[in-house]
């Protein structure tokens, strides 16, 4: 509850700000330059009210000393991160997956006897985007998949985000690229608006917590045949792309592929890939 | 079972010719001691068409200079001959082949945004790289698959029979046309080329744009082999084949690079984005060429 005595925060002067903005890059990787102070400024004000804080520098002793500050550091990561996603996001991409990357990937599986296909969605947000995956897999394997062994990592350090995941549940606005028949067959409106995804699909996805900027963690991420990584690089600086990019090429098995956001660019961050063109989409191949 | 198209070919009389006026400064350009006046001279044979270079000199496409130019002959001053010669060469080309056609399922117009796609593609990448080919580059994308447009109005059914099943089979279009058809887009288009007088560096592209290791201007009819294949990647083919490419595996990637060309520079990934307003500028480029109206 707020106080009536609490007065409006105080301005987040540049001192604080540089300090709170060096801590949140430690500790998630997430940057915000200097003409990001009043976007951060606004983002934590919500965080400063459910504290009765009013002013920065006391919210980040907080964080930096307060031994129970774990739950906050969760907390902070919520409100610092951008969620924003929708199914099928970016058509083309998904296009070259479900027309090429997945027959391709299948095809040399079979070849080579094995059934285990393994996807990861980092940087999963809400859900939208592992589950469009899990969507696609399941509309190109159709009656084959009994045969396969088929799972879905999604990833995020948005635990607000992964609540979600786990609810699969979604509105008709982050649905609207979603065709009609996929529609009708994968989800199950539920009368107010929301539709819930099927449980054949969800059991397909596994939502979890992890932060990319703790490298030890992202290591033990190994073997998967498709990386989505779509528009979380944008919040890093370069040290850490090049650094999380290079852990994504060793996450990969050999042959594998790895998708980044529509418009964003490896391009100086890793030339270990090799840039295959689809048509409308661009996509990163191990060799 | 294959009917050989190709020695048909020979046998058709009304093929398509060159407007008289193209086939001049075409061997203009072969000559090493052309003037401004030569020149300037030639293309005012046919007033329409002097007056759409002069347009397209003034257009976004080429214009260098805050003021209009207002006569040939200072276009010719301030961009040169060669970039003249090559903007005269792809106009009346354009003018001359069909453009339009009855036929729904005609390929016709693809055919077209495919080519000036991979023409203005090929500038680009051609001032990246530096290899200052002067609008040949654009001439030679924009004829490279010449041999379709003949396939597609004299053995229509046949190669749009090779149309189908190369998106069927997810196979590249000429290696079904050599099935259906016996030849190639690449074949007949360089028949046309000898036909018609075409410089060499033209010819070349015409045969070897898939294969660009035979070509004798390696230079160029790789440039083109790329600029060909992004615009397919950017959705503006001209029908069949959509597959998806690494182009540091092919081999006019590798050419470039091996001729000193610096094309582990590029960011390609910027280029390719850069390349989403392509599509009107395919648009643009050919009202531009379409329109008679003259500048003001
Ligand atoms: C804009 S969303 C992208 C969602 C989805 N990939 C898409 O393209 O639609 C970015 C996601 O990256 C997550 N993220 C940001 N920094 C992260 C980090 N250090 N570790 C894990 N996830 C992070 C955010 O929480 C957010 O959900
Ligand atoms: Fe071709
Ligand atoms: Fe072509």
């Amino acid at each position: 509850m707020i106080e009536a005595r609490s007065a409006p925060p105080q301005m987040m002067t540049d001192e604080i700000f540089k300090l709170l903005r060096d801590f949140i890059y430690e500790t998630s990787g997430i940057f915000f330059a200097d003409d990001k102070k009043s976007q951060l400024e606004n983002r934590l004000l919500l965080r400063l009210k459910a504290h009765n804080l009013n002013e920065f520098d006391k919210y980040y002793y907080l964080l930096k000393y307060d031994p129970d500050s774990g739950g906050e550091l969760r907390a902070l990561f919520d409100s610092v991160t951008t969620n924003e996603t929708s199914f099928f996001r970016n058509p083309t991409q998904i296009q070259a997956l479900q027309e090429q990357v997945l027959p391709e990937t299948l095809a040399k599986k079979q070849m080579a006897g094995e059934s285990r296909l393994r996807l990861w969605s980092a940087g999963c947000s809400t859900g939208d985007e592992p589950y469009t995956l899990a969507i696609v897999v399941t509309e190109v394997l159709k009656e084959s998949i009994p045969s396969w062994e088929v799972k879905i990592v999604a990833s995020d350090i948005s635990e607000k985000a992964l609540r979600s995941a786990g609810a699969a549940q979604y509105n008709e606005y982050t649905l609207r690229l979603v065709p009609q028949t996929i529609k009708e067959q994968y989800f199950t409106p539920n009368g107010d608006g929301l539709y819930t995804v099927s449980d054949d699909i969800r059991s397909l996805v596994e939502p979890g917590y992890l932060n990319f900027a703790d490298a030890r963690r992202v290591e033990l991420m190994r073997g998967f045949d498709i990386i989505f990584c779509r528009n979380v690089l944008i919040y890093f600086d370069d040290d850490l792309r090049r650094r999380f990019v290079s852990q994504l090429y060793d996450n990969l098995n050999p042959g594998g592929y790895l998708f980044i956001g529509h418009a964003e660019s490896l391009h100086n961050i890793s030339s270990a890939f090799k840039l295959v063109h689809f048509p409308g989409a661009l996509a990163y191949k191990k060799d | 079972m294959r009917k050989d198209i190709f020695e048909r070919i020979r046998t058709i009389e009304d093929l398509p010719t060159l407007p008289s006026v193209a086939t001049e400064v075409l061997s203009l350009a072969q000559s090493p001691e052309v003037s401004i006046r030569q020149l300037s001279e030639t293309i005012h044979q046919d007033p329409p068409l002097a007056t759409k270079v002069l347009k397209m000199a003034n257009s976004v496409f080429y214009r260098r200079s805050p003021q209009p130019v207002d006569t040939l002959h200072n276009a010719i001053i301030l961009m040169g001959l060669t970039q003249i010669i090559n903007i005269t060469t792809s106009i009346s080309i354009m003018s001359s082949l069909p453009r339009d056609s009855s036929e729904e399922e005609s390929i016709r117009k693809h055919y077209w945004n495919h080519s000036v796609a991979t023409g203005l593609i090929a500038r680009i990448l051609d001032r990246k790289l530096g290899m200052r080919s002067k609008g040949r580059e654009f001439v030679g994308g924009l004829l490279h698959d010449i041999g379709k447009i003949i396939l597609d109005a004299y053995f229509h059914e046949d190669f749009m029979e090779a149309h189908t099943l190369s998106i069927a089979q997810h196979r590249s279009i000429h290696q079904i046309e050599k099935e259906v058809c016996g030849t190639t887009h690449m074949d007949i288009g360089f028949y046309l080329a000898q036909k018609w007088n075409l410089p060499p560096y033209l010819s070349d592209i015409i045969l070897w744009h898939h294969t660009p290791s035979k070509a004798s201007f390696p230079d160029i009819t790789s440039l083109i082999s790329i600029a060909n294949q992004l615009a397919k990647a950017k959705e503006l083919s001209c029908g069949g084949d959509s597959m998806s490419f690494i182009l540091s595996d092919e081999d006019s990637w590798n050419i470039l690079k091996e001729r000193g060309y610096p094309v582990d520079d590029l960011d390609l990934e910027r280029i390719t984005f850069e390349m989403d307003a392509l599509g009107d500028e395919v648009t643009h480029y050919i009202s531009t060429v379409s329109d008679s109206t003259p500048t003001e």
